[in-house]
């Protein structure tokens, strides 16, 4: 149960990125219930996780399924750069932020 | 395009004090001030994203969030120094600054259609 709390609150933080691309195209009250929506429940099913998954393994999937399908989402849906570059940096970025979440 | 990164790095910093606040905060008064630079890291990365890609900006966002809770952590909380935290950090800025040089040219173009 905790694993399928961890893999929603990734899920719906990936919902809230999506909610942050659209309130930059439509700057409408959806968009903004989209992210907020997102966001709020990412982190009560994290807080759910974290009742019984260690800190560190929880924090590092749940910052690697939201960024990286924040980053996949925004090139799949709103055009966003697909340059091999910015890929290999997100990459590190998002590498190291799991690697720190891991040991801290 | 710079003013979007400054938003990042401000946003990051209040990032880090919401998170530590969640961790720490007891008062009402440390509450409140948890809450209120929630509204203002999340105000700023939204509005970093109306000029840079929201997936750049958001691992930006979570990758610096991330590395200064563990810096404020070893700083304010006396949580060990240690070398692997500090290569991971270096390894996380250099990808930011990755980011960053490229950003004006092929990422926030594309961006615009």
């Amino acid at each position: 149960m905790a694993w399928v709390s961890l893999f929603l609150a990734g899920m719906f933080e990936v919902v809230g990125v999506l909610g942050m691309n659209r309130i930059n195209r439509d700057k409408n009250v959806k968009a903004f219930i989209l992210f907020g929506v997102g966001i709020t429940l990412s982190f009560i099913f994290l807080s759910l996780a974290l009742r019984s998954l260690p800190m560190g393994t929880a924090y590092a999937i749940w910052t690697g399924i939201g960024t990286a399908g924040g980053a996949l989402v925004g090139m799949l849906f709103f055009g966003e750069s697909r340059d091999w570059r910015r890929l290999l940096f997100i990459a590190m970025v998002l590498a190291s932020a799991m690697g720190l979440k891991l040991i801290s | 395009m710079n003013r979007s990164w400054i938003f990042i790095f401000v946003g990051a910093f209040f990032e880090v004090i919401w998170v530590i606040g969640f961790k720490h905060a007891e008062s009402p008064v440390s509450w409140a001030a948890t809450i209120v630079s929630l509204a203002i890291s999340f105000y700023l990365i939204i509005a970093a994203s109306t000029r840079l890609p929201v997936g750049t900006v958001y691992a930006v966002f979570t990758g610096l969030g991330t590395a200064g809770t563990v810096l404020a952590e070893m700083v304010l909380y006396d949580e060990p120094v240690r070398l692997a935290k500090l290569l991971l950090i270096a390894l996380l800025l250099a990808g930011i600054m990755g980011l960053k040089l490229i950003g004006g040219s092929s990422a926030s173009t594309e961006v615009q259609s």
